[in-house]
């Protein structure tokens, strides 16, 4: 196929003008590194400039894209400022994401670039989401996922494909083969001859093109963005352009064929197309010349600007972690949040599973953005614990969908259905399997708001079940691991004791700008309580005194909560009066509600599900030392469980988690304790 | 405008690199592309471009060894 074949000159000089203006940039950067005037890793672009430019030139200006680290040439394309893109990645605040993200996580939502990963395959399941989101929405919207030919090697690759053929979402897979991951080269990690090979395999086209040449390019991708904006699905476009550099800036490129990459530098795609555009007679070569002087202008201009821009100011860097400032732990400002008068509100006696599903119903009617995605989820089956059952035919399948047991592509489709507006509440079925997408909750939902400098925000809430301490589930079913996610910058977690904080919590979380980690405790599924009907938040970040006492502070969340009130009631047959402080929330944490308590009673036990040893315990009970020496009258002590996966048998499940008598028995030592 | 030019990172694992040659006279006025010096580091030699018109002024001296981010020109906006 000609070069020029199914492009205008308009679009040909179009498309040739983006490759220029992406070269002066990549080479702009390149000068500057070698300087020594700014420091960062830098992974080249060049060679694979057509595609940015072809793909780009089929979108809409509102058309998402997703790219990876090397990914300069997307975003360009895609609209996202020059000026903007120099001032990320010399870290300044006029840069895209305020000097936060850096040139490895460029976003600039205004242009369509919502997420530039620094994880080998990280944007796939994302692509899914905002997919969904343009079919839920019906605006036409198709996303652009740029990845390399080692993406198609990482798990995310088969779950994201297959999730959007069968969802026929309006995704566009573009595979940009530049024949090395990495160090490796394509033959040496990939089995097939072709990443297109693998769309037939997804029940979705398998398209493979000429990356170097920007009219085959254009043909390809106008023909899967037609596809997908229809209504037909999504496409696997597989472009391949030799890489003209090793893997990253001063990187040695020993790895590569070194006669291929002789051949690839001599005749470049940029200068190959416009050597083409003169012999068509599509431009002379003084106009390209003009072209590129422009180009060249504009990249020189930028990296001045960038230059002499202003870093962030010290302050910024707790901004952007949360839309509130206040949330990130020990950090809370001015009046608690107040909890609300639940008094006057008629209530039903329901479980704990009932509130929740009561809180997702709730949710549902009210707000049309409000979206489920889970594996069995949708009638009849209507979740593994019953707590959706109905809701799929209440408000259909496309808001309550059932997934494939793809637990990367879930998360995926949650993070960019919220990026497009929407309020999805993803289920895990069961926390350990929160192992198995970690990449996309830990690198990508949490930290998004961060890396964007506050540019997008991942409002999703994640529900999953602690099935721990009900008897036989066994070392990967009966974790309980908040602690994992407290650890995690950027998002909250909420881990309920009882039906009404449940409903009210899950709200909240639903509500919230931030994602949310909530997690039910299948020990309490079917305790029942008085739940008022009516819809009510409570706040994320309040602590709950869930028993008054004078003589020692037990601080819980979540299914211990119970055992420390069963303690405490024993204790108070001893005389002991134990005060039951129940956090509710790890992240906001109510600190001033803990502190509070411990310095009235200056005694504490921290008791929680989860694993002791570098526990939520050792932190609450550290930072009560650090605030309360002196105060305290024993050493704060922790309980949670033994340092052992959870074991099958009842003889040894007993001896793992904590329970009532050994709450009492740590708090009858405090008391003994004198200072 | 002025900005500090030093050893470069070129890779992942440099420490340090020497000045081999100076292009330009220390006060000389250069134009944005124009050469500079030249920075041996790991048996490659790096020939280094002027980001912007300005005047140079040398920080740093031929034959000797510089750790990576030790400054070696200043490049004032002209």
């Amino acid at each position: 196929m000609a070069l020029t074949e199914s492009l205008t000159t308009e679009q040909a000089l179009s498309i040739y003008r983006t490759m220029v203006r992406i070269r002066a940039c990549d080479q702009q950067i390149q000068k500057l590194l070698a300087s020594g005037a700014v420091q960062f890793m830098y992974y080249p672009c060049a060679g694979q400039e057509a595609i940015a430019a072809a793909v780009a030139a089929t979108l809409r200006a509102d058309d998402y894209m997703l790219t990876t680290y090397r990914g300069i040439h997307d975003a360009i394309a895609k609209g996202t400022p020059v000026t903007e893109i120099m001032a990320e990645i010399m870290g300044r605040h006029s840069g895209t994401s305020k000097g936060k993200g850096g040139p490895m996580h460029l976003s600039d939502p205004d242009s369509g670039l919502m997420v530039t990963t620094g994880i080998v395959g990280g944007t796939l399941p994302i692509a899914t989401g905002l997919g969904l989101a343009a079919g839920l929405s019906g605006s036409g919207q198709v996303t652009i996922c740029n990845f390399g030919d080692g993406a198609a090697n990482i798990g995310a690759f088969g779950e994201s494909l297959n999730l959007a053929a069968l969802k026929k979402l309006p995704v566009v897979f573009v595979c940009q083969n530049n024949l090395y991951a990495e160090y490796t080269a394509f033959a040496d990690s990939t089995a097939s001859a072709s990443i297109a090979d693998r769309g037939p395999a997804y029940a979705m086209p398998g398209v493979s093109v000429d990356g170097t040449r920007p009219g085959e390019v254009y043909a390809a991708a106008a023909a899967a963005v037609a596809r997908a904006r229809s209504g037909g699905g999504p496409t696997l476009l597989e472009c391949t352009a030799h890489r003209l550099q090793g893997h990253y800036f001063g990187s040695d490129e020993s790895h590569m064929d070194q006669q291929a990459l002789s051949a690839a530098r001599a005749a470049t795609p940029i200068d190959t197309f416009g050597a083409e555009l003169v012999a068509g007679g599509s431009a002379s070569e003084t106009e390209l010349a003009a072209i590129c002087s422009e180009a060249e202008a504009e990249a020189g201009a930028a990296v001045e600007s960038a230059l002499q821009a202003a870093d962030p100011q010290p302050a910024e860097l707790y901004t952007d972690v949360f839309a509130d400032i206040a949330q990130i732990p020990y950090r809370q400002a001015g009046p608690a949040p107040r909890e609300p008068d639940l008094g006057a509100m008629e209530t039903a006696e329901i479980s704990y599973a009932a509130a929740v599903t009561q809180a997702l119903d709730q949710a549902m009617a009210a707000d049309e953005r409000v979206i489920m995605m889970g594996e069995d989820i949708a009638d009849p089956a209507g979740g593994v614990g019953k707590v959706t059952l109905g809701l799929s035919t209440k408000y259909g399948e496309q808001r309550v969908m059932a997934t494939p047991i793809s637990e990367q592509a879930i998360i995926g489709a949650a993070t960019g259905s919220a990026m497009a507006g929407f309020k999805p509440v993803p289920e895990i079925m069961i926390n350990d399997f929160l192992m198995v997408c970690m990449d996309q909750v830990a690198n990508h939902a949490a930290k998004l708001r961060y890396m964007s400098g506050g540019r997008t925000a991942v409002p999703l809430t994640i529900r999953t079940v602690n099935a721990g301490n009900v008897g036989r589930f066994g070392a990967q079913h009966s974790q309980s691991l908040e602690t994992w996610f407290a650890h995690m910058p950027g998002i909250k977690v909420a881990v309920p004791s009882n039906a009404v904080d449940a409903k009210g919590l899950l709200l909240s979380c639903i509500d919230d700008p931030d994602p949310c980690l909530f997690l039910e405790a299948m020990r309490l599924y079917y305790n029942p309580a008085p739940v008022p009907v009516e819809p009510y938040r409570i706040p994320l970040g309040l602590a709950a005194c869930k028993r008054a006492g004078a003589d020692i502070s037990l601080i819980s969340y979540g299914w211990t909560v119970l055992e420390c009130l069963a303690a405490a009631e024993q204790l108070a047959a001893q005389g002991i009066e134990a005060e039951v402080i129940d956090i509710r929330t790890l992240v906001p944490l109510d600190w001033n509600a803990i502190q509070a308590s411990v310095a009235k009673t200056r005694r504490a036990v921290v008791v929680h599900p989860a694993t002791e040893f570098c526990g939520f315990g050792a932190e609450l009970a550290a930072k009560l030392h650090e605030t309360l020496h002196g105060q305290l009258l024993a050493p704060v002590r922790r309980l949670g469980a033994a340092y052992t996966p959870p074991p099958f048998t009842l003889a040894l499940e007993s001896l793992h988690f904590p329970t009532t008598d050994a709450v009492v028995a740590l708090a009858q030592r405090s008391m003994e304790a004198t200072a | 405008m002025k900005i500090t030019m030093r050893v470069p990172k070129a890779a992942v694992s440099s420490q340090r690199g020497q000045l081999s040659k100076w292009y330009v006279e220390d006060g000389a006025g250069v134009k944005a592309g124009q050469l500079l010096y030249c920075i041996e580091m790991e048996k490659t030699a790096l020939d280094i471009e002027a980001p912007f018109d300005g005047v140079v002024k040398h920080l740093a001296e031929v034959g000797k060894e510089y750790a990576v981010g030790d400054a070696i020109a200043e490049l004032t906006r002209a």
